[in-house]
């Protein structure tokens, strides 16, 4: 009963110094355009740092397919990781190598799914927000994926999700966004970093620039980290004229991967 | 002749006063409703949008009913009663012991409509059936129907539709209604709109800026949207889509239609709960005149879409492939026993 009790405390007292944290960063004088009074976050955004090969710094390597050549090398990244590290809890550490060392058959991102929060954001792909008075909309070109952000009364998961259940407030310039309902199944990186469905991840998105927006993600989950801990990139926008959301639908390119093994074979 | 003159006015009289109300009818409101604004000052679309309740109108109209676009009073009540019968049936906790039971889930795993007048989905033309095919259409469904002859129909996921394949439905067969997950959903902004389908978890992202469609070598199963307001009516063309693939019809199924496709459809809300839509089908590679959908979607606020992981809880299809591979094997074994 008291462990129960003391984690509660922990747990509350972790998220005050979260929530307080992003005060001491909000100074940053960029003033928003407004839809409807708030700040407008609405457009093509993509991520350009590394994190989805590896959320911490990493070299060069070579890819799974030496026909690929350089096209199918792995670029180098530096970690967005504060204090650029996982802080696994022992097993979990163990898991994540396992991961990495059979990340090209194991990453959920080979059979196109989902790919969860935070990582859909930070994907090599744009995604689109679109907001309106009462909801936001984000869409993702990689697999379709998507996820309302409510606005109103806090809404509690019905069920776990790849995308999770999220619930979203304004702290002046930043949409603060609860994430709780995540499934585990998708990974955090194509290194085997992961999460599981116990996970609870608090987003931060506060435009900076007119084409530059800070994303903030703090990831809590007592059953994998020893502590929360958080990741931050930079978002930018895509400015192409007429650029547009297009479709990558990626199931068609997973098919053989998923399902070749039972397909009729020539006689 | 005075008479005769009165009876002259008198049907004059009446005969104005129908016409309005005739041509009212069918133009569609009645009374004129003004539907509210978004703060940016579009008409205001957004909300949940089930095509739940139409679930139950048959896509093309049952020969019976000829031209006729209503039920009558009594075919109308048969289906209310159908109706009273099958919510009867989903109330039941067991399957009845002399019921034959299939593999399908249980009744009340099904959603339902709500019995409607409409005799078809398809409002035109009048006899509500899809137009004739073209020739170079009944060319592509010979050669079709003759490639299947030399395939099993498990050989590989290719010869399943792309709605069992979790890739897509195309967009009129992600609105006609299906027995579950029926969700529609709309989000504005000022020069968007977007619609959400919840099964396969797609969204059509419209832009209402008046820019050119994609270039046409850009093909997708969703089409490339452009939207317009027409007074409080959201008229959207969608063209771009890959031909060859999705039909028009639940699920996507059906003759699949070419990359010639283009949808124009017309949104309008009605009253407070009410969306009408309507999408007009032109693809004269396909179909010998352009055809039309139409239904009358209703406002559920407290609809949840829930996420559909369509492909990541693909079971089906590796059970399907795997099970026709494991029935040959059996077969060959077995035939191998018999020849010895």
């Amino acid at each position: 009963m008291w462990i129960t009790v003391s984690l509660r405390i922990l747990t509350f007292v972790c998220s005050l110094v979260i929530g307080v944290m992003p005060l001491f960063s909000q100074a940053r004088g960029y003033r928003a355009p407004r839809i409807d009074g708030k700040p407008d976050l609405s457009g093509i955004w993509q991520a350009l740092a590394t994190a989805n090969w590896d959320l911490e710094d990493h070299s060069a390597q070579a890819g799974p397919f030496f026909q690929l050549g350089a096209v199918g090398a792995i670029p180098p990244g530096q970690g967005v990781v504060e204090g650029n590290e996982i802080p696994y809890q022992p097993w979990a550490g163990e898991k994540k190598q396992k991961n990495m060392e059979n990340r090209w058959k194991l990453d959920p991102e080979l059979k196109c799914y989902m790919p969860g929060v935070p990582r859909a954001t930070y994907m090599p792909f744009p995604f689109q927000i679109i907001q309106s008075q009462r909801d936001i909309l984000m869409v993702y070109e990689f697999a379709s994926a998507n996820r309302v952000i409510n606005l109103g009364k806090p809404q509690e998961a019905s069920t776990d999700t790849w995308m999770g259940t999220s619930n979203g407030h304004w702290e002046g310039e930043t949409l603060v966004i609860d994430v709780t309902g995540l499934n585990g199944l998708a990974w955090l990186d194509r290194a085997g970093n992961f999460m599981s469905d116990a996970a609870h991840v608090v987003e931060r998105f506060t435009r900076v620039s007119p084409d530059r927006m800070l994303y903030e993600a703090t990831i809590e989950d007592p059953k994998v980290f020893t502590r929360p801990w958080k990741i931050s990139l930079p978002l930018y926008r895509r400015t192409e004229k007429n650029v547009q959301l297009l479709d990558f639908k990626c199931v068609e390119f997973s098919e053989e991967l998923i399902y070749g093994e039972f397909k009729k074979q020539p006689k | 002749m005075m008479k005769c003159w009165r009876v002259h006015l008198c049907m004059a009289v009446i005969i104005a006063a129908l016409v309005p109300a005739v041509m009212l009818a069918q133009q569609a409101p009645v009374k004129s409703y003004t539907p509210p604004k978004t703060p940016w000052g579009d008409p205001d679309l957004q909300g949940m949008w089930p095509s739940t309740d139409m679930l139950g109108v048959p896509l093309q109209r049952p020969d019976n009913l000829g031209e006729r676009a209503f039920l009558t009073d009594e075919e109308y009540a048969q289906r209310e009663a159908q109706a009273q019968r099958t919510a009867a049936a989903d109330r039941e906790d067991f399957v009845k012991p002399d019921a034959k039971a299939g593999i399908n889930p249980p009744s009340h795993w099904a959603e339902r409509g709500r019995p409607q007048r409409q005799a078809s989905l398809i409002v035109d033309p009048p006899n509500g059936k899809m137009p004739p095919l073209t020739a170079e259409a009944q060319r592509r469904e010979e050669a079709r129907a003759a490639a299947s002859k030399t395939r099993g129909p498990h050989d590989s996921w290719e010869d399943h539709p792309f709605y069992d394949r979790c890739i897509s439905r195309g967009i009129l067969g992600s609105i006609i209604p299906h027995i579950y997950n029926n969700g529609v959903q709309i989000i504005q902004q000022p020069g968007y709109v977007a619609v959400r389908y919840e099964m396969i978890h797609e969204t059509r992202i419209i832009p209402l800026d008046g820019r050119p469609h994609a270039g046409s070598s850009i093909r997708s199963y969703m089409g490339d949207a452009r939207g317009h307001w027409e007074g409080n009516t959201l008229v959207v063309e969608t063209t771009n889509f890959l031909g060859d693939r999705n039909g028009i019809g639940v699920n996507g199924v059906g003759t699949p239609y070419s990359a010639s496709l283009r949808v124009i459809e017309r949104l309008t809300r009605m009253d407070s709960t009410t969306l009408n839509y309507e999408a007009t089908i032109d693809d004269p590679k396909t179909w010998t005149r352009p055809w039309k959908i139409f239904m009358p979607l209703k406002s559920d606020p407290d609809y949840q879409l829930l996420e559909y992981a369509c492909h990541e809880g693909n079971y089906a299809l590796a059970d399907i492939l795997s099970g026709a591979r494991a029935a040959e094997k059996a077969d060959e074994e077995a035939a191998k026993k018999q020849s010895k």
